[in-house]
């Protein structure tokens, strides 16, 4: 009896947070079937559902170009990311290259708001010609991912135990082949976290993507979407349908590899 | 160096060269750290020194370093008004819905940890708005927050409890109040995962042995759980600090800086400055008084964690 008492009160706590973080996606989800005089009404759920909206905005703009353009620079820019973070991250934390000044100064690189460098970095890829192309995006989300992929790694690779690695080096393996056939499966699951995370954070980048690129065909979705509401006939009902289409491929990794991520971010974790 | 590492290092080169001379062991060691120094050099040092010479010359963004401008920037900057409130309302906005974000992020992630198998199923649910686009995030909520046929204002007309829509992105206030729940939104199931990630490294003993000792629920977390978190709250509040300081996203789709100048915040108004005025030095010379309008505000909560820290070793 006392345990059904405290099981209704946790409930009745629960269900608003629950309500309050699903509320914006169930929104997006019903005005993306609204017919146009529906979106004026006020209503959550459309009187007539309406299909139209979905095609129609993949055909008012080139929302499958954009989305196809988020995608392949995200996860290019994902794997450089890995690349670069992880011989790193290895060799200050295992092996000990670099010290801990190097640790604190990547980590405290990633305090400075992106702002700072949006400047300098269009004149940097104006200068080697990435300008408005999608290999210079891959180039800088790559680089500006690394201390976030390093703060992520670092606890996987700590708690690590060493006599692995000198089994490894007893029977004649080299750092590298060490950390690549014995270390790297061992924290598959961390690198698996890591990635995904640098990617997803790459695919959601506006600031850079708005700045670096003004053509169609070099695009990201997020920019896409920013132009749509630019649009002063904005259709409320296709906006929301091409926002969904942009969310959809995030919240499908999302939902298969929940258990990777929440202990990527959970471990990542803060002392 | 570990003795270790050094073996390693010895193993990962031909033995005899490495024995020979230092110089190519160093070079393979450096080589290890390389990618990062190049990440750290394109992403930080590189703009950093970059935006202090733009800062101190006349540029466009079509030809930067056209002449030394000395001071100039700076003292434009320093006497305009509007670039001056939007540094103090982004350093206002950072340092008080961090605060309210890791408040609220906190009682959650204390409501999943009681609700047990149930918490962690939720865990995955809240993941989700962490990983939408935040300009998909404003969206929804421009969406919800619309005058015309926007949710919220069709509610409230609903029930009676307004006559008229309001225009909560036109009004200063309440725009501003718009970002901050949208940001909340996005950010708080990040703070829950990690103080649920924080609140688990508390072992189950303690808690059992203030039970038997008769404190109540209250005197337990005030005396046992509070003081354990101490520590990493105060880094979690210095993470949403940092990130608190990159709002962009959410202004550029919700209000683009208006009404006028209102939910301007620095990082847009620098934005606008460079990419739309073409004033890349005047830009700089913004972009350096931020950075160090950024140092100086976390800098209190950096010596707060601190402290947590020394208190806990």
């Amino acid at each position: 009896m006392r345990l059904g008492a405290r099981h209704i009160w946790l409930a009745v706590a629960t269900a608003p947070i629950v309500g309050f973080f699903a509320l914006p996606i169930l929104y997006l989800v019903a005005v993306s079937f609204k017919t146009k005089d529906d979106v004026l009404s006020g209503h959550f759920w459309p009187t007539v559902a309406t299909f139209a909206n979905w095609p129609d905005a993949f055909e008012a703009a080139d929302i499958a170009g954009f989305i196809f353009n988020s995608v392949t620079v995200s996860v290019f820019a994902g794997l450089l990311t890995i690349a670069l973070a992880l011989p790193s991250s290895y060799a200050v934390l295992r092996l000990k290259i670099g010290g801990k000044w190097l640790a604190d100064v990547t980590l405290s690189s990633y305090m400075a708001p992106p702002i700072v460098a949006l400047i300098p970095l269009f004149f940097l890829l104006k200068g080697t010609g990435l300008l408005n192309t999608r290999a210079g995006l891959v180039l800088i989300y790559g680089f500006a991912n690394v201390p976030v992929a390093f703060w992520l790694l670092t606890p996987f690779l700590r708690r690590m135990p060493i006599e692995i690695e000198q089994a490894a080096a007893i029977d004649g393996a080299g750092p590298l082949r060490t950390l690549l056939e014995i270390v790297a499966p061992i924290i598959a699951p961390g690198i698996v976290a890591t990635l995904i995370i640098v990617t997803v954070l790459s695919y959601n980048e506006f600031l850079f993507a708005s700045a670096f690129t003004f053509s169609d065909a070099t695009r990201t979705l997020p920019v896409g979407i920013s132009l749509f509401q630019g649009d002063r006939l904005v259709n409320f009902g296709q906006m929301a349908a091409a926002s969904l289409a942009g969310i959809a491929p995030v919240y499908l990794i999302a939902l298969f590899m929940q258990r990777y991520l929440v202990s990527g971010l959970a471990h990542g974790g803060v002392k | 160096m570990t003795a270790f590492a050094a073996d390693v290092m010895r193993l990962g080169q031909t033995r005899h060269t490495v024995r020979r001379s230092l110089l190519p062991a160093r070079l393979g060691r450096a080589l290890w750290i390389a990618p990062v120094i190049l990440a750290l050099t394109v992403t930080t040092l590189y703009p950093t020194v970059f935006l202090l010479a733009l800062a101190f010359s006349k540029s466009t963004l079509g030809k930067p370093f056209r002449g030394f401008a000395g001071l100039k920037h700076f003292a434009t900057t320093l006497q305009d008004p509007i670039f001056l409130s939007a540094l103090v309302r982004s350093v206002a906005y950072a340092l008080t819905t961090s605060l309210l974000q890791l408040t609220l992020g906190f009682l959650i992630a204390l409501l999943f940890t009681s609700l047990l198998k149930a918490g962690r199923v939720l865990m995955s649910l809240v993941l989700l708005p962490l990983m939408t686009p935040p300009v998909m995030v404003g969206v929804a909520w421009k969406l919800i927050l619309a005058p015309a046929g926007g949710l919220l204002n069709g509610t409230l007309l609903k029930y009676g409890l307004i006559s008229e829509p309001i225009s909560f992105l036109g009004h200063p206030l309440l725009a501003w109040l718009a970002i901050a729940v949208a940001d909340l939104w996005q950010w708080t199931p990040f703070i829950v995962i990690l103080c649920f990630a924080a609140l688990s490294t508390i072992p189950e003993g303690v808690h059992e042995a203030a039970l038997v000792d008769g404190a109540n629920a209250w005197q337990r977390f005030r005396h046992i759980t509070l003081p354990l978190v101490a520590a990493p709250l105060s880094s979690i509040y210095l993470l949403k600090l940092i990130l608190s300081f990159k709002l962009f996203d959410l202004v550029y789709i919700l209000t683009f800086g208006g009404p006028g100048f209102a939910t301007t915040s620095a990082g847009f108004s620098i934005y606008r400055r460079a990419i739309e005025q073409f004033d890349v030095g005047r830009a700089a010379a913004e972009t350096i008084v931020y950075g160090l309008v950024i140092g100086l505000a976390a800098l209190p909560v950096v010596r707060i964690h601190q402290h947590f820290e020394r208190r806990e070793s």
